[in-house]
């Protein structure tokens, strides 16, 4: 029936749209927006034309009107054709939205499985990345946290590196210089940590308020997107061998610190206080709640200063600590720390794969 | 010798001006003199913005020294006003001026970051000390 020839190219092999009297190649488009083989409507309009032109009945009276009605289905031709154009060009405009969501999904995955394969070799336990969040959490994580949680890993992994180096050192009873690189080493690599959570507390707060970059005992033991530093100084104090004269100095700081830390915990406190007004005000006033939760938005505002603050202390205490401290004290409490901290990844490890009963 | 001054919050509060003579045309001159009364006057004053949880921090802080800081709230729509003239009492320095700001002795200490380091370094009681803010 199709008795003109029409080509069929798809709209990607030519770049460009060709003029209007090249009508007869062009393809018609399926639903999806690709190209499609089927018979395009266009080969109808085209052999009608060819039928029209050798069509003799309406000759003479209806010259005029002939004329007319091919204008229309000329008209017609035209207005399909810019339509076509105009779904094809939705049609690309899609796929690349497709494209670049799957190359970044795919970056994603790729990241995963990084993490996984970290996680299984050293049968550490890196929480929260993965899928432990609550119910109902819509774990979307922005770049700025997925990136803080990877340079996490290959920090606790580098820290387990250092830890390994300090044992040998002190064991081995190397010279003071030697020790000493090791515990600048080891301050510097905190201080990286502290950077990190910086920039990661301006990306998201509520992510590193909730500790889930770090294991599930770690984050029992949380105090305000970290640990707590004067529980720290408890936990090394025994193991530190104090001269007399360095005594009370560091039962000072362990007192500072605590009262630090109580006054940031106050100010949270009141933070939180103030946070629950803003979003409780007018409750039952009937729908519209947009000004109060908008309201309570400024109230969230102060919190990355709180991250800050306790960051603060935490860097503050160790730089504190090594002024006090000998080298040698300085690298046993570094060894101490970095052993405290992999205890308690090891016992979140070891919670989470505990024989459970049968339920 | 001063006392220790009751916990008294002041609050900001711009009366305009018309038409007063003044050295500097820009600011009204009597809160201009208000703040450095208030800096001069208090051995410890905190300046910050209304409702700022970080003031209470400070505040905190220093109430478990036993010190008894005045603290002065700043409006929102007075902020940069205020924050200009409290960098003007600081002679010297141009670096921005962070709230809360603590003024020990008449002279700008610094914020919160600074009252932090210096409590657990230990150099925070001499500083008090030596303004009178406290003794033992």
């Amino acid at each position: 029936m199709n008795s003109s020839h029409t080509q069929y190219i798809s709209a990607r092999d030519m770049g460009v749209y060709e003029p209007i009297n090249q009508l007869s190649m062009f393809a018609d488009f399926d639903e999806n927006g690709w190209p499609d083989t089927s018979p395009s409507l266009l080969v109808e309009v085209d052999t009608k034309l060819d039928n029209q032109s050798e069509d003799t009945s309406h000759e003479t009276a209806g010259d005029s009107i002939k004329y007319e009605e091919t204008n229309k289905r000329v008209d017609k031709v035209l207005r399909r054709l810019a339509q076509n154009r105009e779904a094809a060009r939705k049609s690309r405009l899609r796929k690349k939205a497709y494209v670049q969501q799957l190359e970044s999904s795919r970056l994603k995955l790729m990241q995963l499985e990084q993490e996984l394969d970290r996680s299984r070799h050293q049968g550490t336990y890196i929480g929260g990345a993965i899928d432990s969040g609550p119910p109902g959490c819509s774990a979307t994580m922005n770049s700025g946290i997925a990136s803080f949680v990877l340079e996490y890993g290959n920090w606790v992994e580098k820290q387990d590196r250092q830890i390994c180096e300090l044992r040998n050192a002190i064991n081995a009873d190397l010279p003071d210089e030697k020790l000493r690189v090791l515990v600048n080493d080891g301050m510097a690599h905190y201080s990286d940590l502290f950077r990190m959570k910086a920039k990661a507390a301006k990306a998201d707060v509520f992510y590193l308020m909730s500790g889930m970059w770090k294991t599930s005992a770690e984050r029992f033991l949380l105090w305000i997107g970290g640990f707590r530093p004067s529980e720290l100084l408890k936990v090394l104090l025994p193991h530190l061998d104090l001269l007399e004269q360095q005594c009370s100095d560091v039962y000072n700081l362990i007192q500072s610190c605590q009262q630090a830390e109580d006054a940031i915990s106050q100010g949270m406190d009141k933070l939180q206080q103030s946070l629950v007004d803003a979003v409780a005000a007018g409750l039952l006033g009937g729908g519209s709640y947009i000004p109060q939760v908008a309201n309570a938005v400024e109230k969230l505002k102060p919190l990355v200063s709180f991250i800050d603050q306790a960051d603060h202390i935490r860097k503050e205490i160790l730089q504190q600590m090594y002024r006090t401290l000998t080298t040698r004290q300085a690298a046993r409490g570094l060894l101490a720390l970095g052993e405290y901290f992999q205890r308690l990844r090891s016992l979140s490890s070891l919670w989470a794969t505990r024989p459970r009963e049968p339920a | 010798m001063q006392e220790a001054l009751p916990y008294k919050t002041w609050t900001s509060s711009y009366s305009s001006h018309e038409g007063t003579s003044s050295t500097s045309a820009m600011k009204a001159p009597t809160k201009e003199d208000e703040l450095k009364k208030m800096v001069s006057q208090n051995a410890v004053i905190v300046f910050g913005k209304r409702g700022c949880c970080m003031i209470h921090v400070v505040t905190r802080l220093l109430h478990g020294q036993g010190v008894n800081p005045a603290v002065y709230e700043i409006d929102e729509k007075d902020e940069n006003d205020v924050v200009g003239q409290l960098k003007k009492l600081d002679a010297g320095k141009d670096d921005e001026l962070q709230l809360p700001a603590v003024f020990i002795g008449g002279q700008l200490f610094g914020g919160l970051d600074r009252i932090m380091a210096t409590h657990i370094s230990g150099e925070l009681i001499p500083v008090l000390k030596q303004a009178r803010a406290l003794w033992l």
